[in-house]
């Protein structure tokens, strides 16, 4: 397993909250190899930037606890000292976050929170640093890129920042791209401009990327794999076809059916799941999806289902009573 | 309504001024003028400074010698403001106070923000038992009047000399400028940039100093002066209680005290140092008030 860049075993993150203790992520496993797009999907509240921010190493400093193993190409994040994850961050995992319009420090020229970490991590002079962020911001694609480099993030659009967002994740070009929801603050169009820029970089640059978002058409092409996870924990993973159309886990086809398609006539009321995510501090000893799920059974409700393999290789879903598995029949 | 030539000229016109701000973003570069009354401001309390550092060498009157000839004088061509109940001359004796309030006023917010802008920084920042004991302990401090606890080490503390004024009175702002400092701290190190300037590898020095410091400094710089505001004012009062520097040297606090007993025969005495200490914290409050809504450069105007 040495070719496998990012090896996540068993990760839990628990809040200690004044209510009691709250489990955000719930022993998640999974592993991502070199070049390779990862998508993680849920609702809002499931776990997943919880999840990204823990394998970043980038929880709060009190009240989180911590247990299991992220490993990034050979450094084990939890319990990794502010010091030494230092040594990670930037050059082997970088991220890329939701907002662009809080992402870049306002008061400081783009071109100067490029330069940043060429010169802190990197060790460049001034001059070879300006020339790369002005190469940077032409791999990201902006505009004259050299007038672009004295320019405050106020002078940009959202696409804009978003693209020099990116620009400074990739400064000290990093093995593993987390990108947290990074589209939801833009507009459709522009949305994805941003993630075929991603496609695109993760090519040339011959990187990770772990997109995390709540929408499928996002990862539906750009991804390889797709971890589906409800209240703190995997449902559902597998190849992005396999659980597109192979998959067996009920709350897999509930997000699947409740993203509007265009092909549907005009008025099309739009499919809800119904209930609410549980509430993580009360979870039940059962599947967490249950209540919500029209399969469930009394053994749902008393057993938690772990995940197991399905026809497809590398494929798991954790469900006592999964949908049936329409291996052989033709994909639409 | 329509033939209104004026009207007809002028609404369109404003409409566009209107986009055009609501447009530009760029606070720094295009923003509105800091206007006339800002730049008069800045002017006067130039002059007061330039006043008070420069005193000795300008072709003023002594500001001790006493004319027993010319007593309660009022204000002409041979003395400007006139002279007090001992023969000095005021337009002197206010120039030469000026050196005591903006002495009081720089040094003693020189030590506030010294001590108290790191804290809070820090504080903001780290979050954690750090933030707990500092913030409590300044709160506490906040908790009993600045007035009555500079009196009491005033009182204790003596010979009294200038310095030992800006010493406590500057000690005693501490808590003020952490609390404000914190606050704002707090707002910006939880933005999205703070963390991943983090998570590029940047130190929690370079963080606290790159990414912090510049996006807290227009707060703090409207609260140094207005700061400074607050302490001179506070050394007024001291010295209206004779607490301040000792007479004979003047200062603007001293000279209003020491002008109360002839108040019904000479009022000149008590105006002109009060119209220079009214004047010099206007100005600065209204320095500081109009550089805060400069240079918040939020991106509100979007």
């Amino acid at each position: 397993m040495s070719d496998e860049l990012l090896v996540v075993k068993d990760l839990t993150t628990t809040f200690t909250t004044n209510s009691g203790p709250l489990t955000a992520v719930g022993g998640v496993s999974f592993t991502l190899g070199q070049n390779e797009t990862l998508g993680i999907v849920g609702e809002s509240g499931s776990g997943k930037t919880v999840l990204s921010r823990t394998i970043m190493g980038l929880q709060p400093r009190r009240n989180v606890t911590v247990t299991g193993s992220a490993i990034i190409n050979g450094f084990e994040v939890v319990g990794a000292s502010e010091k030494a994850k230092r040594q990670i961050w930037g050059t082997e995992v970088a991220m890329v976050f939701q907002d662009p319009m809080t992402s870049l420090n306002p008061v400081m020229r783009i071109g100067q929170q490029i330069d940043e970490s060429l010169r802190v991590r990197l060790g460049m002079d001034r001059a070879s640093a300006k020339a790369r962020s002005i190469e940077l911001l032409e791999l990201v694609g902006i505009p004259s890129p050299v007038e672009r480099y004295n320019s405050y993030p106020g002078h940009l659009s959202g696409g804009m920042r978003q693209r020099v967002v990116i620009a400074t994740a990739l400064a000290c070009s990093p093995k593993l791209l987390m990108a947290d929801e990074p589209t939801t603050g833009l507009d459709v169009t522009i949305q994805a401009q941003i993630l075929n820029l991603l496609d695109e970089l993760k090519d040339r640059l011959k990187m990770s990327v772990i997109l995390v978002t709540h929408d499928l058409g996002v990862v539906a092409t750009r991804t390889s794999r797709i971890v589906v996870m409800y209240a703190g924990r995997i449902v559902e993973i597998g190849d992005t076809r396999d659980v597109f159309y192979h998959h067996r886990m009920p709350y897999t086809r509930a997000l699947l059916e409740s993203s509007p398609k265009v092909s549907n006539h005009s008025h099309t009321r739009l499919q809800t799941i119904p209930g609410r995510p549980p509430n993580l501090m009360k979870l039940a000893d059962g599947c967490s999806f249950a209540p919500r799920c029209a399969y469930a059974t009394d053994q749902c409700h008393n057993v938690r289902p772990t995940l197991q393999a399905a026809d497809e290789t590398g494929h798991y879903f954790a469900c006592w009573n999964p949908l049936p598995s329409n291996r052989g029949v033709r994909a639409p | 309504m329509n033939d209104d030539p004026s009207l007809a000229g002028e609404l369109p016109g404003q409409g566009l001024f209107l986009i055009q701000e609501a447009t530009h973003v760029e606070a720094h570069e295009r923003s509105e003028p800091l206007g006339v009354l800002f730049w008069t401001c800045v002017g006067w309390i130039v002059l007061n400074v330039l006043g008070a550092i420069f005193a000795n060498a300008l072709p003023l009157k002594s500001a001790l010698f006493q004319d027993y000839n010319n007593i309660n004088v009022g204000p002409g061509w041979h003395h400007l403001f006139g002279t007090d109940d001992l023969g000095r001359d005021i337009f002197s004796r206010v120039v030469f106070g000026s050196r005591v309030s903006v002495a009081v006023g720089v040094g003693a917010m020189i030590i506030g923000f010294g001590i108290g802008a790191p804290l809070g920084m820090l504080a903001a920042y780290k979050r954690g038992r750090f933030d707990s004991i500092f913030t409590t302990i300044m709160y506490v401090l906040l908790a009993f009047p600045a007035i009555i606890a500079t009196i009491a080490v005033l009182s204790f503390w003596t010979p009294r000399a200038l310095l030992k004024i800006i010493i406590v009175i500057g000690l005693a702002s501490v808590p003020l400028v952490y609390r404000v400092i914190r606050t704002a701290t707090l707002n910006v190190a939880t933005k999205d940039y703070v963390i991943a300037a983090k998570v590029q590898g940047a130190t929690d020095r370079r963080i606290l100093i790159k990414e912090l410091l510049p996006n807290i400094a227009p707060i703090g710089v409207s609260f140094l002066l207005i700061g400074i505001a607050t302490v001179i004012t506070l050394e007024g009062a001291l010295a209206f209680l004779g607490l301040s520097v000792n007479p004979p040297t003047p200062s603007w606090g001293n000279m209003i005290n020491e002008s109360r007993t002839v108040l019904a025969q000479n009022p000149w005495l008590v105006i002109f140092p009060s119209a220079a200490l009214c004047l010099f914290l206007l100005c600065l409050n209204f320095i500081g008030d109009r550089l805060r809504t400069h240079y918040d450069v939020t991106e509100v105007k979007l």
